[in-house]
Parts: C-alpha cells; sequence; structure tokens
C-alpha cells in the first residue's frame, strides 16, 4: 500500500439509536465505494455476531478502511463502527478519540432520542465535525423537516446542513460521501513523530491471538517493529499489521491518520486495554493518550451451575467467553446456600443478558443466575474503604461508618404528555431532578440523577411502559454518594439464604422485604412440610409468608398396568427439579433467586 | 391365550380391567371354559372377576362360582343417585345391594369399590356412602380419590369449567376418614387404597404390590415375565387384528436392570402399610434399601413420612397423604 497523505485521509464514525438504520447506511457507503459489491455482501457487514443480529444492535467496535475516487483524487475513507448501547459507554468514546468526523444518523420517523442525543454529544465533546443525516426518507410516515428541527433544538444542528437519504434505497448517498470529504477534516499528526496510537478496540483469534485494533495518531508502525502498551507496560514485536477492507488485509505500514489493526503475539485479549496507547519500545515514548479508563463493571451477579451440573463445565465456558469479551470479568466464589460458582461482573445489564444468553445458547450450561447487583462503597469505623460486590460482604452495621451507592445522570427523551408519569417513577426510585427541556413542541429531555441499583433492573422496562414505548433513556454513572442502605436477608425455613441478601434503602426495606417473601412464597413449589419465608434485617425479622404443607399427593390405583406409567411419571418429577437449588431440603427454583428484585411497587 | 402354547397353571387370576358381567352368559361361558383350560387354578388359588352391580344376576353368578371364580370385585362407586350420574355410572344404590345379597353366599371374598372426592361431595355424603358399604358386610373395600386424567371425559369438563376438583383439604380429610372408619370396623388398611377383613386381602393384586412375576391377556392388559414389563395395544380393533395374523399384541416392553427393579419393588412395598422388611428385600433383590436410597430415607424418617422399627420400613399416616412426593426420590438412581 503506498503512503498517503493525510490531506486524503476521513476518519468517521455513525453514531445513531438503535434501528435508525446505521448498518444499513454502512452497507451502502461500501457499496457505494466499491469496496464491496452487492454480492458479496450480506446484509449488515459490520454486524456479525448472530447474537448482535438478533438483538438489532452492534456490540463490538469494528473499522473499515474504503478507498473513494473524486475528482481524480483517491481518498481513504475510515468507518469507524461503534457500539449503540448504553453499556458501551465507555467504548463508543474510544472510537470516537479515533475519529475527526461523526454522521449523526437520525430516524426520519423516530426522530432524536436519547442515545442520539448522549452520542451526539459525546461526538461534540471530542471535537468532532458533525455531519447530520436523516435516514429513511422514502418512508411514507417520513416526517423530515420536524425531525430536522428536533436535531436543531437538541444538537444545535443547521437544518440546511442535513443530509437527508434513504439508506435503503441508495437515495442521497453519493451526497453524503461528498459531505463526509467536504466536511470532515483531514488528520492532524506528525508521521515523522514518535510513534503515539490509540488502542480502541480488539478481537481474538484462535490462530493469531489477540488482534488490536489501533488508530495512528503520530509516527509510523512498521511490520517487525517492537512496540510499547503504555498502560499495560508489555512489550511485542508487530508480526502483522494492516486494514480491513472490509476483510483483514496486511500492508508494510500504518502511518499519522491512519486506522487498522496490529497482531503482535499477545496471548490473551485480556492484554489489551481499550484506550491503551502504543510507542515504540526503544529511546523516548510518546505521552499517554488521554481519556484512558480501567474498564468499570457497573452490575455484579452469581452464576452457579444447577443441581447436578458441572462446576468444571460452567469454568470452562466462562473461560471460552472471556477470550473475546474482555470486559466480562469472573472469579470463584461459594455460597453457602449455591456453592461452588462465579462471581461475575458486567458492563451493564445488557452486557449481563447477553453473557448469560451465550453460555445457555453456545454452551448448553443449565444455570442459577443470582439477581444482579451493583458495586457500593463501604467506609468502616477503622477508615478502611471496601468495595461490595455481593451484598454478603456487608459487614455488621456496627462496624459501618458510611454506606455509599453509584448514582448515575439519566437523560429520559420523551413525548411531553408522559411528563409526569416519567417524574412519578423517578420520584418512587429517589431520583433528584435536574433538568427538564423541550427540544421540540412536543418532545422533552428530561434530565434525573438516580441511584445506579434503581436503574438497572426494570427502569428501561417501565419507562417503555410509562411512555407506550415512545421514551427513551440514556445514563452515565457520575459517582458515589452516602445513602442510608442496608442489607435485607432471606430466610427459608430459619436457613440464610446468602444468595437471596439484598442491598435497599432503610426505607424500602419493609415493602421490598414484604414484596421479596410474597414472590419467594409464590416461587416455591409446596413440600412435604411447610416452609416459612422471611426477610430480616440482622435479627429483626420484617417480613414473613409460609409455604403451606402439601395436603394430599397420592396415587390411588398402581394395579399390574399402572406401574410402569407411575414409575416413568414419578421418575419425570425428579427430572423436573434440575433447574432448581436444594437449600436444607427445600427445592428451591432459579426463578426465585430473581425473585429479590421485586420491589413491591407493582402497580395494579 | 392359545399362544400360551401350554396350559399354564396360576396361584390367582384376575379377569377385570373392564366389565366381563357385560358378556351374554353364552359368551361368558366361552370365556370361563378358555381360562379354565390355559390357566388351570391351582388348589387353594384365588379367581376375581370385576363385575358392575347392574350386571349381576342369579344365573351370572353362579356360573362364576361353577367355573371356580371365589372372589367377586363389584364397581359400587357409591349409594348416591347424583353422584354415580356425576360418574357416568349406570346403576343404582339398589342394584348394589342386591349384587351383594346374590354374590355374598356364593364367593368366598366380595369387594366393593367406592370413589370420593367427586366435585360437589362433601365429608358427610362420603361418610353416608361408607356407612352403606358396611351395612352390607363385604369382606374387601377399595376407596379411590377422584382423579382427573387426560384423556377422560371428567379432564375436558373441569377443563371447560363444568366440574371442579374439591378442595385439597377436603380430600385428605375424606381419605383419612374412610381410614379411620373402614378399620375401626375391623378391616386391615393393607395398601394405600385397600382395606380387607382378615384373610380376605387380594392375593392376585399383592403379587403386583410384592415386584412378582405375571402373564396378561386381552387389549390393553400389562404383563411382568422375566425382567421385561410389556403390555399389548390398546385399542381392541388393533389389538384383534394382530393376533389374528398371528403378530405380537404387544405395543411396549421394557426391560429392567436388576437395580431399577429393586427400586421399583421398593416403592411399591412402602405403598404397602405394612412396609418393607429390609432383610428380606436385599435377599430377594439383592439391594438394601439404605444403599439404594439412604439419603433420602433418612431424610423422610427425620421429617415422620417413613417409620423405621426394628428391620421393617413403613409409611407412615402422614407419609401415606403425600407419598407421591417421596417417590421420586426412591426411583432415582
Amino acid at each position: 500500500m503506498p503512503s498517503i497523505d493525510c490531506q486524503h485521509i476521513r476518519n468517521f464514525c455513525i453514531v445513531a439509536h438503535i434501528d435508525h438504520g446505521k448498518s444499513t447506511l454502512a452497507d451502502r457507503l461500501l457499496e457505494q465505494t466499491g469496496t464491496m459489491t452487492v454480492r458479496e455482501m450480506k446484509d449488515q457487514v459490520l454486524d456479525d455476531m448472530e447474537l448482535e443480529r438478533a438483538r438489532g444492535i452492534t456490540i463490538k467496535a469494528r473499522a473499515v478502511r474504503m478507498e473513494y475516487k473524486r475528482g481524480g483524487e483517491t481518498y481513504e475513507l475510515n468507518l469507524i463502527d461503534t457500539p449503540g448501547h448504553v453499556d458501551f459507554h465507555y467504548e463508543v468514546s474510544r472510537s470516537l478519540a479515533c475519529c475527526e468526523g461523526a454522521l449523526l444518523l437520525v430516524d426520519a420517523f423516530q426522530g432524536v432520542e436519547a442515545q442520539t442525543v448522549a452520542n451526539g454529544y459525546a461526538a461534540i465533546e471530542h471535537d468532532l465535525a458533525i455531519v447530520p443525516v436523516i435516514n429513511k426518507i422514502d418512508l411514507v410516515q417520513a416526517r423530515t423537516e420536524e425531525v430536522a428541527d428536533e436535531m436543531r433544538q437538541s444538537l444545535g444542528v443547521v437544518p440546511d446542513e442535513v443530509v437527508r437519504v434513504s439508506a435503503k434505497t441508495g437515495v442521497g448517498v453519493q451526497q453524503l460521501l461528498d459531505a463526509i470529504i467536504d466536511r470532515v477534516p483531514p488528520p492532524k499528526g506528525d508521521p515523522n513523530a514518535i510513534l503515539q496510537a490509540m488502542v480502541f478496540d480488539s478481537h481474538y483469534d484462535k490462530y493469531r491471538g489477540a488482534i488490536t485494533y489501533v488508530r495512528v495518531m503520530n509516527g509510523v508502525v512498521r511490520k517487525g517493529d517492537r512496540i510499547r502498551f503504555l498502560r499495560a507496560g508489555a512489550v511485542y514485536e508487530v508480526l502483522e499489521l494492516g486494514q480491513f477492507v472490509p476483510r483483514q488485509r496486511a500492508c508494510e505500514q500504518l502511518q499519522a491518520g491512519q486506522v487498522g489493526y496490529l497482531i503482535c503475539n499477545i496471548k490473551s485479549i485480556a492484554d489489551v486495554h481499550i484506550g491503551d496507547t502504543v510507542t515504540v519500545a526503544q529511546g523516548e515514548a510518546a505521552k499517554p493518550l488521554p481519556g484512558y479508563k480501567p474498564l468499570q463493571r457497573m452490575v455484579y451477579c452469581g452464576l452457579y451451575p444447577s443441581d447436578g451440573q458441572d462446576f468444571t463445565e460452567l469454568r470452562d465456558a466462562l473461560e471460552k467467553l472471556s477470550i473475546n469479551d474482555p470486559s466480562f470479568e469472573f472469579s470463584p466464589e461459594t455460597s453457602e446456600a449455591l456453592g461452588f460458582g462465579f462471581r461475575c461482573g458486567f458492563l451493564g445489564l445488557l452486557h449481563m443478558e447477553i453473557v448469560q444468553q451465550r453460555l445457555e445458547g453456545e454452551a448448553d450450561i443449565d444455570l442459577v443466575q443470582t439477581a444482579p447487583n451493583v458495586t457500593y462503597q463501604i467506609t468502616t469505623r477503622k477508615g478502611e474503604t471496601l468495595e461490595i460486590h455481593r451484598p454478603q460482604e456487608v459487614p455488621d452495621p456496627g462496624q459501618i461508618e458510611e454506606f455509599r451507592q453509584p448514582i448515575v445522570r439519566v437523560n429520559f427523551l420523551i413525548p411531553d404528555e408522559y411528563i409526569g408519569a416519567v417524574m412519578n417513577m423517578c420520584h418512587e426510585r429517589r431520583g433528584v431532578q435536574k433538568s427538564l427541556e423541550h427540544l421540540s413542541a412536543a418532545r422533552v429531555m428530561l434530565t434525573y440523577d438516580l441511584p445506579l441499583a434503581e436503574v438497572i433492573y426494570d427502569l428501561h422496562d417501565k419507562l417503555k411502559s410509562a411512555t407506550r414505548g415512545y421514551g427513551t433513556m440514556n445514563y452515565d454513572l457520575i459517582g458515589y454518594e452516602p445513602a442510608d442502605l442496608v442489607r435485607l436477608d432471606i430466610l427459608v425455613n430459619g436457613n440464610k439464604v446468602d444468595a437471596l441478601s439484598i442491598i435497599c434503602n432503610r426505607g424500602d426495606a419493609d415493602r421490598r422485604g414484604r414484596a421479596v417473601v410474597k414472590k419467594l412464597a409464590e416461587e416455591i413449589d409446596r413440600h412435604m412440610f411447610e416452609i416459612a419465608v422471611q426477610a430480616a434485617i440482622g435479627s429483626r425479622v420484617i417480613a414473613r409468608e409460609t409455604v403451606k404443607a402439601m395436603r394430599k399427593n397420592v396415587t390411588a390405583k398402581c394395579y399390574g398396568g399402572d406401574i410402569t406409567r407411575k414409575r416413568k411419571l414419578w421418575a419425570k418429577q425428579r427430572e423436573g427439579k434440575k433447574r432448581m437449588k436444594s437449600i436444607g431440603s427445600v427445592d428451591i427454583p432459579q426463578k426465585a433467586f430473581m425473585a429479590v428484585l421485586h420491589t413491591g411497587d407493582e402497580k395494579k | 391365550m392359545a399362544t400360551m402354547g401350554e396350559p399354564a397353571p396360576c396361584d390367582t387370576l384376575f379377569l377385570g380391567g373392564g366389565t366381563p358381567t357385560h358378556l351374554t352368559l353364552g359368551q361368558l361361558t366361552r370365556l370361563l371354559a378358555a381360562v379354565e383350560r390355559w390357566f388351570p387354578l391351582a388348589h387353594g388359588g384365588e379367581w376375581s372377576v370385576e363385575a358392575n352391580p347392574a350386571d349381576i344376576t342369579l344365573s351370572t353368578a353362579d356360573l362364576l362360582a361353577d367355573y371356580g371364580v371365589n372372589r367377586v370385585s363389584l364397581g359400587a362407586q357409591s349409594f348416591d343417585a347424583d353422584k354415580l350420574s356425576l360418574l357416568e355410572r349406570d346403576h343404582r344404590a339398589l342394584d348394589i345391594r342386591h349384587a351383594v345379597e346374590i354374590c355374598l353366599p356364593r364367593f368366598t371374598s366380595v369387594s366393593l369399590d367406592l370413589i370420593f372426592g367427586a366435585p360437589g361431595e362433601n365429608l358427610d355424603a362420603w361418610k353416608q356412602d361408607l356407612q352403606s358399604a358396611l351395612e352390607l358386610a363385604p369382606q374387601h373395600i377399595s376407596t379411590y380419590g377422584l382423579t382427573f386424567e387426560r384423556g377422560t371425559t371428567f379432564w375436558g369438563r373441569r377443563l371447560s369449567g363444568d366440574l371442579r376438583s374439591i378442595e385439597e383439604d377436603t380430600e385428605r380429610a375424606m381419605y383419612e376418614t374412610a381410614i379411620d372408619t373402614l378399620t375401626d370396623a375391623g378391616f386391615e388398611h393393607y395398601e394405600v387404597s385397600n382395606f380387607a377383613r382378615p384373610g380376605h386381602r387380594c392375593r392376585h393384586n399383592e403379587v403386583y404390590w410384592s415386584g412378582g412375576r405375571y402373564w396378561a391377556v386381552g387389549p390393553g392388559a400389562a404383563r411382568y415375565v422375566g425382567n421385561t414389563r410389556s403390555s399389548n395395544h390398546r385399542s381392541t380393533f388393533t389389538y384383534l387384528r394382530r393376533i389374528r395374523s398371528g403378530q405380537s399384541p404387544v405395543a411396549e416392553s421394557e426391560t429392567l436392570a436388576p437395580e431399577d427393579q429393586a427400586r421399583e419393588k421398593l416403592v411399591l412395598g412402602l405403598r404397602k402399610m405394612e412396609g418393607v422388611l429390609l432383610a428380606d428385600f436385599e435377599r430377594d433383590t439383592g439391594f438394601a434399601p439404605h444403599d439404594l436410597a439412604g439419603g433420602a430415607i433418612s431424610r423422610f424418617i427425620q421429617w415422620g413420612l417413613l417409620a423405621q422399627q426394628g428391620d421393617r420400613l413403613q409409611l407412615t399416616r402422614s407419609g401415606l397423604m403425600v407419598s407421591d412426593s417421596l417417590w421420586p426420590e426412591i426411583l432415582r438412581r
């Protein structure tokens, strides 16, 4: 590949809400630039994991190099794909840091959504040139001009600058390519300076090890160079480098302004840190690039094998999964109730669901999952600071000086008729209102600070039902705040089931306790004996429900012709208990471990 | 029966699974003669026949007795007209009384089947049925809680909301009342649903419950020969077609490993009120109950569902009531 001057490079990304047509637009750009013919293209090449397709979201970023000729000049366009979900906020910010421009894509019917605003502001914060795009203008219900006005209101976009396209039919795509070249500035950077490149993504290849995606900011990296990862402090030799066109294509060097990949015989993807800086191994190193953050897991849960399932099978499956997902972490833990299992950390609830589905779908593991919880901080009387990843770790109340919980700032974008409903929902969750802005005559952005714990479980679902599906939300961790928190324990027949403990606000404890034991009592089948289900704070029981003993369960007729059928029937009842955990002779179904999420504010 | 090849002498015979007494006298005579030829009853053997109370006439009873039938089991179900109609039976209380009067002098044992827990039935009505049965002085009584099973008209009627099952507490009270009333009246409660005056237990059924072997003839009939349990096709038509074309009538067959045979025998044995004698069981099967399901057994003993006295392991009253919940643990390998 001949060296190319920065003036002919454009690095850009597409920021959009889910379903606004990002993947279709990416396909169309690849097609229009001749990077890929229609025949080569599966639908939506950028999302290549089946699960992503099923969920309609892009989980992992990728970068594709396109070549575009205009007026005798050849341009290199690098499209850096960004994850579209809130859980992957940090990854999005690193991808943005690799670009000079962003296509801000909005659906001509759906209009501006919470993620559009969040990602749009993130792009503006990174000083990117914004190319506003309205997609799906071919739709009958398209309200293009109104949406352009919403973009003006919410993001300060000049309506005249909005490129109107239909990624589906190809209308406007040519103009969009021109806009990218004209409006996105070429990268700055000095090819003669010391190598400085940003790691913005990675994936694992079973033959080559970790493949690192970089944007070269300054200098040049060549095949055979020895390079240093500043954060990880590790030195490697570059065995191969290249670009994605969209398949991996090796080249001799990547220079300032270019985007590509490095293969350096890195055994584990966990050794590649997103946001890390690559520089030379010897001599004066470049400065680390700003904005690096270690991965932050927001949500934790326990994963245990069901009765009769193998612990080592689960461990192998988790290991296999983590090879391609460094953002997911797991460490062995034991629970008195559930035995040996793993405490797993996730970027968010969606991430947790994806991991769980992969485990069950790909590895065929029967899991018992405990309710998700956030990370709390405790300062003890002795002045120690504890990070609490699971409720069992909460010390005795007497030892706690301060109990802090993570707070997130949540932006809701909603039609204004639902303001009241959404405000109620936030107040019930101890939210603090920060602002209320009209984006257009009928659309409002409402901002609240809320405890993360109140957000992760069902706030999104609640928002959807409170706004008939029209509301969207986005959140960002802003810090920890002290709160009056307690650990609520659950006892089944007097035995504390550690995996069922939760942390909640003291003021909510009675309501939560009642709701949880009621739900648990419903989930537990009747046994041969009575079962008491209690909620307690310390030694004080605050709620109790009883699962009555089975009164009569006896087969009347068991003669010659009945025996085989009855035996099979009884044996099958044993099978039905597979997805259960026996705790002190009480069979607790998997679903019951999620019962602790019942908040008790469900309205009839 | 001719497929047996040569006559097979039997200790017990049971003509049931429907109502053989529906046959005309001529047909019944042919049946009895064939049974007598191919399955000659040993001296002192037991020969039971199931009968619909309305079918019992003097001549039927005489015919049965002439061929050596010595036990009749009458599908009485109830003495209450409404309950009988709900249960879709075509006889009246009077038919039962009449049938018992005819049978008592002709057969060693007369048994009555009773059903409790019919939709709408209350405890008093059930007590009345028990009293009526006792007044007729049969030697044997079987009581069955009504069950709704897939494929029956009752299942559909309950599904459509036409019938409702009674409360579990009431059903339990009815079952306990039956046990108390009948044992007070001098009956031995010897299996979950069976009560007999001393010396009048159904020996044939006891073969089933002790894991013994038996032959079978007829549509849907089940046999246990060698290590194999098998049953004939349930459809009379298919059964006949197969027999006539010289094919085997067997629809399903299952060969049990020794350990599974033992587990099954343990469950069936525990459904008998006298329970299981541990040493005998181990001698017969090669497996000790505590080796098969020691954990479950000790737990059930601890919860008062099973009791062990010396060498005998048996259900307690509360264990009996929920016994179906015990069996999965014992059957599990």
